[in-house]
């Protein structure tokens, strides 16, 4: 599905060239569920960005499902980004004074064809996420796990076949963001590709398969034998509340 | 269809934002509300001069005796207007339709009986009536006979009639004017007051060779009127009139003249005053608070672009293009201005009823000044929202998600 070929990234400011990806060559297969790791300044955010079709590199191959996007125009990769990739990002990225509804309607804002259906189909995707109960709240009105499941409910929108997903649970106590663990243990059950952006190994266990970025490059790449099960640790959780 | 749709988000910025929205178009507001009412004032102004025109007449030249610039009134002492100028002018012009001389004198005794006045005295040629298109409403009027046999007849005023005579029929009856007796042999019909507000009906009229011969003992005229046949030839033939008495009473530019010439360009400029640069000035002021909003808006545009770099980021990472980030904050300025138009031009148009119970002057509320604000508007949210638009436009994915 995702193939990445000698993928290298500088940064020129003014004069000083950075090397952020040294030639990052990887697959993803589709149904994968990946964690790329990596401290800090590694350049797992650039990596996240060109996987996302929203950054460029500046050498190196990148195809998506037989598709190549280095060569794709701004406003191709736009539309590509619409409805082929959903994004969550770290601080949930809502946009504040709109309803959880109008919030996971927003791509559909952009797509070539505006759905009828569109807000049974937010509904939907709401209630996926278990927010069914909360579909006219306003950010400020939801937790920091709600607002988290409004992003993923809004990513899902358009059904993509790659959720990128980058720290999704950094701004997150360690219950709501276990949650949200479940949620893509869940939604990779069903078949959807998910690539996760973590720096944290515990994060990083949930998933399939773990990218570890050093200075630029891989320097590894394993399968996770015994995944983290997160909804076995919810079970945990919701134990302890009960003693 | 998908166009409206990401318009209808810079709408909902702008409702999600009110106080904001409200800065940002209170420009608008105060200079499109100004507009309105400084071009209603102006159209008030400008049916004044109209109507002052209109009633002056568009056809009509007026000679005055002794000279000045502008809406000249006759000067009593200047002796040099003679009924020869008129006769030249008669014979050296063409497309009049009348041109008849009047003798004025005011404050005359007049005395019916034992009641007395002081009296203006029109002595006029027979045509009077016809130019000034002033008939008698009883009895008759002044005839070419009356001025070949020098007639000691007069026409009154309804007001004088009133003071002489009051509800009593005065034709057939005798006058003294001055030491002069005359037999009354008509009354004129009732004039409305004058645009200056004068009171016309306080008059009497008399036979011009009488009045030169036997009342003033004068040979020269307060005034000539001409009336043309077409109003386009006035100016031309104002000018005319000028070269010809310029010659006939030696006078050579730039020495003063001892006549003016009064036409409705004249009457319509008195009555305009000062206004209409005055009006012109504001309205250019107005469009300068209009444009200052529109700096002020394309400002707190640029700070909301800035601030809201993050969702333009995550906009674009939805799938949003650069088109549609431009549309959506194209719109946001395009609808600060309109609806700041709407709401100016509500509050002109109240300001435009209002003002003119509270000062002296005449609005006429017109559809044009309204049309006229939503262009401006519309032009003013298009060059000041431009900016704004395209730099969000231009914000790379990537950097507005840093």
């Amino acid at each position: 599905m995702i193939e990445l070929e000698g993928i290298e990234k500088t940064y020129d400011s003014g004069g000083v060239v950075t090397p952020v990806l040294r030639g990052v060559s990887f697959r993803v297969g589709a149904g994968e569920y990946v964690a790329i790791m990596g401290t800090s300044g590694t350049g797992k955010t650039t990596l996240m960005n060109i996987l996302g079709c929203l950054d460029k590199p500046t050498r190196g191959r990148y195809s998506f499902e037989g598709t190549d996007m280095i060569a794709l125009d701004d406003d191709t990769l736009s539309h590509f980004r619409n409805h082929k990739i959903g994004f969550v990002f770290q601080q949930f990225d809502l946009l504040e004074r709109t309803t959880a509804l109008k919030n996971v309607m927003l791509p559909l804002l952009y797509a070539d064809e505006y759905p009828d259906d569109a807000q049974e189909r937010a509904e939907k995707a709401l209630a996926a996420v278990g927010l069914a109960d909360r579909v006219h709240y306003k950010p400020n009105q939801l937790s920091g796990g709600q607002q988290q499941r409004v992003a993923i409910a809004r990513a899902l929108i358009n059904n993509p076949h790659l959720l990128l997903a980058d720290e999704p649970t950094g701004n997150l106590d360690s219950k709501s963001g276990t949650e949200i663990l479940a949620i893509f243990k869940q939604l990779n059950r069903e078949g959807r590709t998910i690539i996760l952006v973590t720096h944290d190994q515990a994060v990083a266990e949930h998933a399939n398969r773990i990218i570890t970025l050093k200075d630029g490059t891989i320097a590894d790449d394993r399968a996770v034998a015994q995944p983290h099960d997160a909804e076995a640790e919810l079970a945990i959780f919701s134990k302890g509340e009960n003693r | 269809m998908r166009l409206s749709r990401i318009a209808g988000e810079g709408v909902r910025a702008l409702a999600a934002h009110k106080l904001r929205t409200f800065f940002m178009m209170v420009g608008t507001i105060v200079g499109i509300a100004a507009l309105t009412v400084i071009l209603a004032i102006g159209k008030g102004t400008q049916r004044e001069v109209m109507k002052s025109v209109n009633a002056f007449g568009a056809r009509l030249i007026k000679i005055n005796a002794g000279g000045g610039k502008g809406y000249t009134k006759p000067q009593p002492g200047v002796v040099t207007l003679k009924l020869e100028d008129a006769d030249a002018i008669r014979s050296a012009i063409t497309g009049w339709d009348i041109v008849t001389c009047v003798a004025q004198k005011g404050a005359v005794p007049a005395k019916a009986g034992d009641r007395q006045c002081e009296t203006a005295v029109f002595a006029v040629d027979s045509d009077w009536h016809e130019a000034m298109e002033w008939p008698a409403k009883e009895g008759e009027e002044i005839a070419p006979e009356d001025l070949a046999t020098m007639a000691h007849v007069c026409v009154l005023g309804t007001r004088l009639a009133k003071t002489l005579f009051g509800e009593d029929n005065p034709v057939g009856s005798d006058i003294q004017i001055g030491n002069v007796r005359f037999r009354v042999k008509g009354v004129l019909i009732h004039h409305d007051a004058s645009p200056g507000g004068e009171d016309e009906n306080h008059r009497v009229v008399i036979p011009l060779t009488t009045g030169l011969r036997r009342l003033y003992n004068q040979n020269h005229l307060t005034y000539i009127r001409v009336r043309m046949k077409n109003a386009d030839d006035v100016p031309a033939t104002a000018e005319q009139i000028r070269r010809l008495l310029h010659e006939r009473h030696h006078v050579t530019p730039p020495e003063t003249d001892d006549f003016s010439i009064v036409t409705a360009k004249e009457v319509a400029d008195a009555a305009r005053g000062i206004s209409g640069t005055l009006t012109a000035l504001l309205a250019a002021l107005a469009g300068l608070g209009l444009l200052v909003g529109g700096v002020v808006m394309m400002n707190i545009l640029l700070i909301s672009v800035t601030e809201r770099t993050r969702e333009i980021g995550l906009r674009r990472a939805l799938g949003a293009t650069r088109q549609a980030i431009f549309v959506q904050f194209l719109t946001e300025s395009l609808s600060v201005t309109v609806i700041g138009a709407v709401f100016g031009g509500a509050l002109g148009w109240g300001v435009s009823v209002l003002l003119p119970r509270f000062v002296k002057v005449i609005t006429v509320i017109s559809w044009e000044p309204f049309a006229l604000a939503v262009v401006f508007a519309l032009g003013v949210g298009l060059i000041f929202g431009v900016q704004p638009a395209r730099r969000a436009a231009r914000l790379h994915p990537v950097e507005a998600l840093r």
